[in-house]
């Protein structure tokens, strides 16, 4: 019943997808501007990637209780939480900025300086946002999928994939004002995609061999369980193996599928780290007293109203 | 409102709020309740810290006091039935008008069947059976009943036989063995499991006889899960261990008893080695038990009701048991089983009944008192005459002195002996509590007269013709005495007046009695002044009820232990008889014979084929009391479902998963439950839970609230055959079933 | 200063769930919410060789309570005397606290939109009184106390009798200490 809602939903897992984007957008997007030169990346792509962080928090937003009451949690900054909405503030204030810097006729378009300043806060912020909801998660010692630093490296690793491919997206429906960064960023993806396929494989298994228990119980799911089809089938075949072989080819249809299933695989991935989370800590003889509970629906429960 | 923390200190610095003494009667164990009153309504309930039972303490049925006190289901109104019966049509009527005309019925009844075809039944004790009686009494009336048979009763008598009073009252204190034949206070009596444990940290050893691995098995020092049913060859068994091995107390049998050689040479053969394929147990077990018992001294034997509830075994189990107190001289000696007997001071139960009121003829048409003789008039009648010889006082006839019930059932169905026309209810659901529930229903739908005095709309109150609404626990004053019969008084007060338009059951009968013409015998207008009445003699400095209450609270007389030193002990010889003269006198067995479980493999191997498991049923569990507490929606939130303990074995063999709803089936008909597949029993032993119903589902026909759908009571017998000879018990425990999967979706039974 | 605990007697407890049905009401907690459930291990073994316990669940009110950290509003808070509590206008009924919590001490309340918890009955130990559910156990199977006063229950339980912690290993530092048999 209520202990099946105990836990964070799917609409964190769409905040973690849309900020890992966003954050993993703006840090290409920073480092672009720092290193290149500004438009060699989608003037869509700069936008879109405070807009995802924005689309992102606005579901961590709905999530809350008292969504009304959101204003609350800047206040404490001794929390992982408090600090992730203070960089996000500042990630999507940069990035819109830096981004306008792209739009022909803006006031500040030759304002250089600010143009380099917001360029490396971009990266730094959008590290910081791409980062911490694998550091926030990893903080977790009552999760036993999350406990632990690996999940840091596979959130860092799936928000650039996906940011990546979301600005190859982003390229092919706004072109940059040079190609030249675009053109190398399928072979770029399809590097870090090799990354994030040794780094799943090895978060399974040092997980399977685990310190506890309980982490062998909670990986299991995905090995061959629960999250089995979703894990091999969704995240490793369809969006990391299938769009590294598209990656590989030449054609600019392959790298747009490619970018896509990348995406697909890392909102598939969010969904099955949340979905894990409801892996605890678990007590003897908890898991046995919840499942005897109702489920709220029963007829007792509805039918005298007092 | 607005909820205030309240506890004791605080609220006496409230001048707006009354703290009142009450206590809390879902359970037999009368918990102190302090009810903090406050412009007339209960706004908290707690634990009261200065009663001696539960110190504070309150368990889960206690502490919903307040969602109970004004559920919306709870009857507030009487209610007269217009439609068909059991449609749920009720018309809302004034209380005088349903008395004047129930009172009308129950006279052209007796004028044209005689007083004898009104019957009334209750269930476990919660009303004021004592004005019951009286008003049965002086309408002429021998048939009034109640789940005794079921509930100690019959274990009193034969004690009561065999030494001149039941040993309720333990001396646990000074106690050095405690064995719990069938009791779990774990699960049932919170406070004495809380008494027990902290007498076990001062060395007491605890030997539970029970089938079932429960909450006191698990603190017991010895557990003996004996094949339900079997306890008469576990009982004798003891003796022939205590008797043959010379660990019985030599000067207290030389001094105080009678027929011990004919005793010895009676159980010579009903040794370990014979009582272990009986019960299931390894002989060493059994001889480890007799001497924990034996050889601990002084020890205590604790009632529970599991051995008044196996049907034919019933009276030669509990015979054989009583005996064991005797051999080993654990009678009415410091840290023993005491015999307070009757108490001399204040006005028991018994002297309010007005038994001396109902001729002997009328006594002689008491239902069932033909064949079970110990605890109807014939039996009662005898042992009354000795302990009043000794004590000076009888046993409360309302419960040791009943009509047999299925006798009744089956008088309302067929007319024979004689017609029952009318049946008044309070204090019980007994399509739900009575055994063999369909026969129940039969019963309850063709009687021509039903009245129901109850708290809900249960499905056999659903069927009455007139509902009462009764005042629960906070509502009325409670005076806790152990259905009459202890020596000391505990008193608790109302905190509220009955709320809408609810009565105590005092009022009901008092009500009829005026209509009747009986109203010089009903004096006291209401419960305060009768209770005033029964404890004046003590000698309290009091004016009235609520003073002795508010003030002292409780009376213990001084303990006096040897009375029998004394008074002898109430029996024709005066002395324990280990050959009872008095079931002798009664055309029973003088000494415990051997008798098999009520259907067992041994007996009965072509009923054992088609059902070849043991069921067991009936033990209370938390955070129920037989049908109550179902619509708690706290409660029901815990434990929403019925469960079917099984052996995980034998339930492998059966197909049978964790959480599968299945079929449990006897000879009387099937229910299901949900299993749980546990070791906690014998892999060929069953135990279903009772008391369930589905009150969230309409109670009127036809499904009347899911009243047989996983009620266990579908499955036990009142059978004559099943039933105990000498006290009537009829058999709920140690029955033949199978048991097997619901298949596909949840079908009706019908 | 003091530091509240609780103890937990297992060899006494018989999992009649008095404790969470009392919490229940004298918080006014909607039917589905549990701050402190009794869990049941066992029966255990073979029958009849078996073994039982009932664990009583509860707040930690833990040393090291990472549902304070992680709180972004500051709506958890830990007092000095070790009582771990909610302060309900902050709340925004994020969650992370549940998240964090390793023992499930932390509990939703939809229809309010935050997250509450067992607090030992504060406004009951701020009038010297024991907390509800300790008040309530019949079996005396919950003893409170001050785990600073040696002359203490819950002193002289932790120090002499054999307790231990659950999840001792995650560091939280819980402060409910149970006797095994």
């Amino acid at each position: 019943m209520k202990h099946k809602e105990d836990v964070w939903g799917w609409m964190l897992a769409v905040d973690f997808f849309f900020v890992g984007m966003g954050g993993g957008m703006l840090v290409v997007t920073g480092l672009a501007g720092l290193f290149l030169r500004p438009g060699v990346t989608s003037l869509l792509g700069n936008f879109a990637a405070p807009l995802f962080i924005s689309i992102g928090a606005g579901f961590l937003i709905l999530e809350l209780g008292r969504p009304l009451q959101a204003w609350r949690v800047f206040l404490n900054p001794k929390a992982i939480l408090t600090i992730g909405a203070w960089n996000m503030l500042v990630a999507i204030g940069c990035g819109l900025l830096y981004a306008s810097f792209g739009i022909p006729g803006i006031p500040w378009a030759d304002w250089a300086v600010l143009q380099q300043i917001l360029a490396f806060v971009c990266v730094i912020v959008g590290l910081v946002v791409a980062t911490y909801p694998g550091f926030l998660l990893g903080w977790h010692k009552a999760r036993p999928f999350w406990t632990g630093p690996g999940i840091i490296g596979l959130f860092l690793i799936s928000s650039l994939v996906t940011g990546i491919s979301a600005h190859i997206l982003a390229g092919a429906i706004l072109s940059p004002i040079s190609s030249k960064l675009l053109n190398s960023m399928p072979g770029l993806l399809a590097g870090l995609l090799s990354l994030q396929l040794v780094l799943w494989v090895g978060y399974i298994l040092v997980k399977r061999t685990g310190t506890t228990d309980r982490e062998a119980i909670a990986v299991a799911d995905w090995i061959n369980g629960e999250l089995a089809l979703a894990f091999w089938g969704g995240l490793i075949c369809l969006g990391t193996l299938l769009p590294l072989i598209l990656l590989l080819l030449t054609s600019e249809t392959a790298h747009t599928i490619g970018a896509l299933l990348v995406i697909l695989g890392g909102a598939l991935m969010r969904w099955m780290v949340v979905r894990s989370g409801e892996h605890r800590t678990w007590l003897p003889g908890e898991q046995y007293y919840l499942s005897k509970l109702p489920e709220g629906d029963e007829a007792f429960l509805n039918v005298w109203d007092y | 409102m607005e909820k205030i923390t309240l506890t004791n200190n605080l609220a006496l610095q409230h001048d707006d709020v009354q703290v009142k003494k009450s206590a809390c009667f879902f359970c037999h164990q009368n918990c102190g309740v302090l009810a903090y009153v406050k412009d007339g309504k209960v706004v908290d309930i707690e634990g009261d810290p200065d009663h001696f039972t539960n110190r504070g303490g309150l368990c889960s049925r206690g502490i919903i006091a307040l969602k109970n006190l004004d559920h919306p289901a709870r009857i507030n109104h009487p209610l007269h039935r217009v439609g068909e019966r059991g449609e749920g049509k009720w018309e809302q009527i004034p209380w005088h008008q349903a008395l004047d005309e129930i009172a009308e019925k129950l006279v052209k009844i007796r004028d044209k069947f005689g007083p004898e075809a009104v019957a009334t039944a209750g269930g476990t004790q919660r009303t004021d059976d004592w004005a019951r009686r009286r008003f049965m009494n002086l309408f002429g009336s021998p048939n009034s009943f109640h789940n005794a048979h079921l509930c100690w009763i019959p274990t009193f008598m034969v004690e009561t036989a065999i030494y001149g009073w039941c040993p309720f009252d333990m001396d646990l204190g000074n106690s050095r063995c405690l064995v719990l034949w069938g009791h779990n206070p774990g699960a049932s009596y919170m406070p004495v499991m809380r008494g027990i444990s902290d007498l076990k940290d001062n060395g007491l050893k605890v030997i539970v006889i029970d089938p079932r691995f429960t909450e006191t098995a698990a603190k017991a020092d010895l557990w003996l899960p004996l094949r339900p049913g079997s306890d008469a060859a576990l009982a004798l068994a003891w003796l022939n261990v205590i008797i043959w091995e010379g660990l019985y107390d030599q000067q207290f049998i030389e001094n105080c008893c009678v027929g011990f050689d004919e005793l010895a040479q009676h159980v010579q053969g009903f040794t370990p080695e014979w009582a272990a394929p009986l019960t299931w147990l390894d002989e060493d077990l059994i001889r480890q038990g007799a001497h924990m018992y034996a050889n601990n001294k002084p020890g205590n034997i604790q009632w529970g009701v599991a051995v008044d509830q196996i049907g034919t075994p019933a009276g030669a189990a509990m015979h054989a048991r009583a005996l064991l107190r005797a051999v080993t001289g654990n009678l009415d000696a410091p840290g023993s089983d005491l015999l307070t007997g009757p108490s001399p001071d204040f006005i028991t139960d018994e002297e309010m009944e007005a038994n001396e009121w109902l001729t002997n003829e009328q006594k002689a048409k008491q239902l069932g008192s033909d064949k079970y003789k110990l605890t109807t008039w014939p039996g009662y009648g005898r042992i009354a005459e000795l302990t009043r010889e000794v004590w000076g006082k009888a046993p409360t006839a309302e419960w040791m002195c009943e009509a047999h019930p299925p006798t009744v059932f089956n008088a309302i169905l067929s007319g024979e002996p004689y017609p029952v026309k009318a049946l008044i209810t309070l204090a019980t659901n007994p399509v739900n509590s009575y055994g063999d529930s369909q026969r129940v229903l039969e019963a309850l739908r063709a009687v021509d007269f039903l009245v129901s005095m109850e708290y809900w709309k249960t499905p056999s109150a659903m069927l009455a013709d007139y509902i009462l609404p009764a005042a629960g626990w906070l509502e009325r004053p409670t005076i806790t005495s152990t259905y009459g019969c202890s020596d000391f008084v505990i008193a608790s007060q109302r905190a509220i007046q009955p709320m809408y338009e609810r009565h105590t059951d005092y009022q009901f009968w008092r009500g009829l009695a005026l209509r009747l013409g009986q109203e010089e015998m009903w004096p006291w207008e209401n419960l305060e002044e009768a209770f005033y009445y029964r404890i004046y003699p003590l000698g309290y400095d009091i004016s009235g009820y609520d003073e002795f209450v508010e003030q002292y609270r409780f009376h213990f007389p001084e303990r006096e232990y040897y009375k029998y030193a004394r008074l002898g002990f109430a029996t024709p010889s005066r002395r324990v008889e280990l050959y009872s003269s008095t079931l002798e006198e009664l055309g029973y067995s003088p000494m415990p014979e051997y008798v098999g479980p009520a259907e067992n493999e041994i007996d009965h191997p072509e009923v054992a084929e088609e059902y070849p498991l043991v069921l067991t049923t009936g033990g209370g569990f938390m955070p129920y009391y037989h049908s109550e507490h179902f619509q708690i929606k706290e409660l029901r939130f815990l434990r929403h479902e019925p469960q079917v303990q099984i052996n995980s074995a034998t339930a492998a063999e059966l197909e049978i998963e964790e959480g599968d709803w299945v079929w449990i089936e006897t000879r009387r008909g099937r229910i299901k439950q949900k299993a749980n597949l546990t070791q906690a029993v014998h892999p060929k032993v069953v135990v279903t839970q009772r008391g369930w119903w589905y009150p969230e589902r309409e109670a009127k026909e036809p499904g009347l609230g899911g009243c047989l759908e996983s009620n266990t009571n579908v499955l036990t017998s009142i059978e004559d055959e099943h039933c105990d000879p000498i006290g009537g018990s009829w058999a709920n425990r140690g029955l033949l079933c199978k048991v097997y999967k619901v298949n596909g979706t949840m079908e009706e039974v019908n | 200063m003091a530091r509240y605990v609780i103890v937990l007697d297992t060899r006494r407890c018989i999992g009649c769930h008095s404790c969470t049905v009392a919490c229940k009401i004298n918080k006014d907690l909607p039917v589905d919410m549990i701050y402190n459930p009794v869990t049941i291990v066992g029966p255990s073994g073979v029958f009849p060789n078996l073994h039982m316990t009932h664990i009583p669940l509860l707040c930690m009110q833990c040393d090291n309570p990472p549902c304070v950290d992680c709180c972004p509003t500051g709506a958890s808070q830990q007092r000095d005397d070790g009582i771990v509590w909610v302060d309900e206008d902050k709340c925004v009924g994020c969650k992370a606290c549940v998240m964090s919590c390793p023992y499930g001490a932390r509990v939703p309340n939809p229809a309010k939109g935050i997250v509450q918890k067992c607090d030992f009955c504060m406004d009951r130990v701020e009038l010297g009184e024991e907390p509800f559910c300790v008040k309530t156990c019949h079996q005396r199977a919950r003893i409170f106390g001050d785990l600073e006063n040696p002359t203490s229950e819950v002193y002289k339980l932790v120090n002499s009798e054999h307790v231990l912690r659950l999840l001792p290993e995650l560091g939280t530092e819980p402060h409910a200490f149970y006797i095994m048999d």
